[in-house]
């Protein structure tokens, strides 16, 4: 359902692991600067192309699936509604929704869960979907087998450090009590992790 | 002893949502004057929106049709261009830095950080205070000081330029029914009262620096000098 777009230069060619989907940032960019000008139809398409990873992002932050739905409505309808804010200078319209949905999912859970549970937070932390409906088109492969390898070629602190924060919404602070960590290094981690998943991954804009 | 932060650092945090709403407002004014940061920052969101293909989940059906009805019956804004990820409305920034010189005008309704609600205040008060909150945030040489206390945390944003702070108490263990927490401002050998809260969490706008900033837990409603031990450490030098 999310991404249907048959991409099969991409599949083809051997350099694929490092180049980021180039098409798709257009396809993603062009159809919210039409949604900015007010277009219900490509909305419905942007909408197809991102919803699976909004919904997921949502869920995993979240794990229940009637509050990960009402989030991911919100979000969906917020970005309809500040589209127009949107810059396309400053990053891809993919990144621009993904931070919304995040910080509206970290945004939720910070507020009901108030630091408590984390265990559960925990659990929620990995970087596989336990859930039956997981997307599994070939490009939606490739892209996961890509984030997995990148994940993999981190060090295992920072690698914790990044899937807590992102898949269990928890903060910098709590990430540091959960792995008995100091401050400061959990923050240096996550920072390095990150430039370090960002060459692994060629990401550009 | 307290960390002092370099901002910088907290970059990656930033990019992961795993800061809390006062070091977020402050790294998104830093970023305003740091074209380099804004960059990284830039490069580290588009990576971590890599990490939702792994999570891709479809959702049900009957959600592109809530949206696509719901769209049809939203306006959309016609703002000007912001920060990616900065879709706040006035309102929601508002609630946010609903603040109070002292007191606890400004109260969590819960632990958690995005649930601050302003009490028994007028909104030109409120204005007024997140105008002077902002400054110091914007500050070019504002600086962030944390420290662990009483089970929460005690994060400080202080601007000698504007000779003021603004102090946030994160998580702390309520001080109990007949005790508040008292904020206090060393100033040439004399302690002077910042804020009184009956909470663990609460935000609080310091209008002068002094030497040193601290915190006690007093009977109820404050004291006029700290009870020593305090109980940041003795305290945070400024």
């Amino acid at each position: 359902m999310s991404d249907m777009r048959p991409e099969y230069e991409e599949l083809s060619t051997q350099r694929l692991v490092a180049v980021p989907d180039p098409q798709r940032r257009v396809d993603a960019d062009e159809l919210l600067g039409r949604v900015a000008r007010g277009d219900e139809r490509a909305f419905a398409e942007l909408y197809d192309v991102v919803s699976a990873r909004v919904y997921g992002l949502i869920r995993r932050v979240l794990r229940d699936p009637a509050q990960s739905e009402e989030v991911a409505q919100e979000v969906m309808v917020e970005i309809w509604r500040t589209a127009a804010r949107f810059d396309g200078t400053r990053g891809s319209a993919t990144a621009w929704i993904f931070t919304i949905a995040h910080r509206r999912a970290v945004d939720r859970v910070r507020s009901e869960q108030a630091g408590a549970d984390r265990v559960r937070r925990v659990a929620a932390s990995s970087a596989e979907t336990p859930y039956d409906d997981v997307v599994e088109t070939a490009t939606a492969r490739i892209e996961q087998q890509q984030v997995r390898r990148c994940l993999d070629g981190l060090t295992d602190l920072q690698r914790e450090a990044i899937t807590l924060a992102y898949y269990g919404g928890n903060s910098y602070r709590e990430v540091a009590d959960l792995l008995g960590t100091a401050l400061p290094t959990v923050k240096t981690r996550m920072r390095d992790g990150l430039i370090r998943m960002r060459d692994c991954l060629g990401v550009g804009f | 002893m307290p960390e002092t932060v370099d901002i910088h650092a907290l970059a990656g945090a930033y990019a992961l949502d795993a800061v809390d709403d006062l070091e977020r407002a402050a790294f998104d004014r830093h970023l305003r004057d740091c074209t380099s940061c804004a960059e990284e920052v830039a490069e580290l969101r588009e990576t971590a929106a890599w990490l939702t293909h792994t999570v891709a989940e479809a959702p049900p059906p009957r959600l592109r049709e809530a949206v696509l009805a719901g769209i049809a019956s939203t306006p959309q804004d016609r703002n000007r261009r912001g920060t990616a990820g900065q879709g706040r409305s006035g309102r929601d920034r508002l609630r946010r830095w609903g603040l109070s010189a002292v007191a606890a005008a400004v109260l969590a309704a819960g632990a958690g950080v995005g649930t601050w609600v302003v009490a028994d205040q007028r909104l030109d008060d409120v204005r007024t205070q997140n105008a002077r909150v902002d400054a110091v945030l914007a500050a070019s040489d504002a600086r962030l000081i944390s420290q662990d206390m009483g089970g929460g945390h005690v994060t400080l944003v202080v601007s000698p330029s504007r000779n003021a702070a603004v102090a946030l108490l994160d998580g702390l263990t309520p001080p109990g029914d007949d005790k508040s927490y008292q904020l206090w401002m060393i100033k040439s050998g004399a302690a002077e009262s910042v804020g009184v809260t009956n909470s663990g969490s609460g935000r609080f706008y310091v209008s002068s620096l002094g030497k040193a900033f601290g915190i006690t837990a007093e009977p109820r409603g404050g004291s006029k000098t700290p009870t020593l031990p305090a109980l940041v450490g003795p305290q945070i030098n400024l």
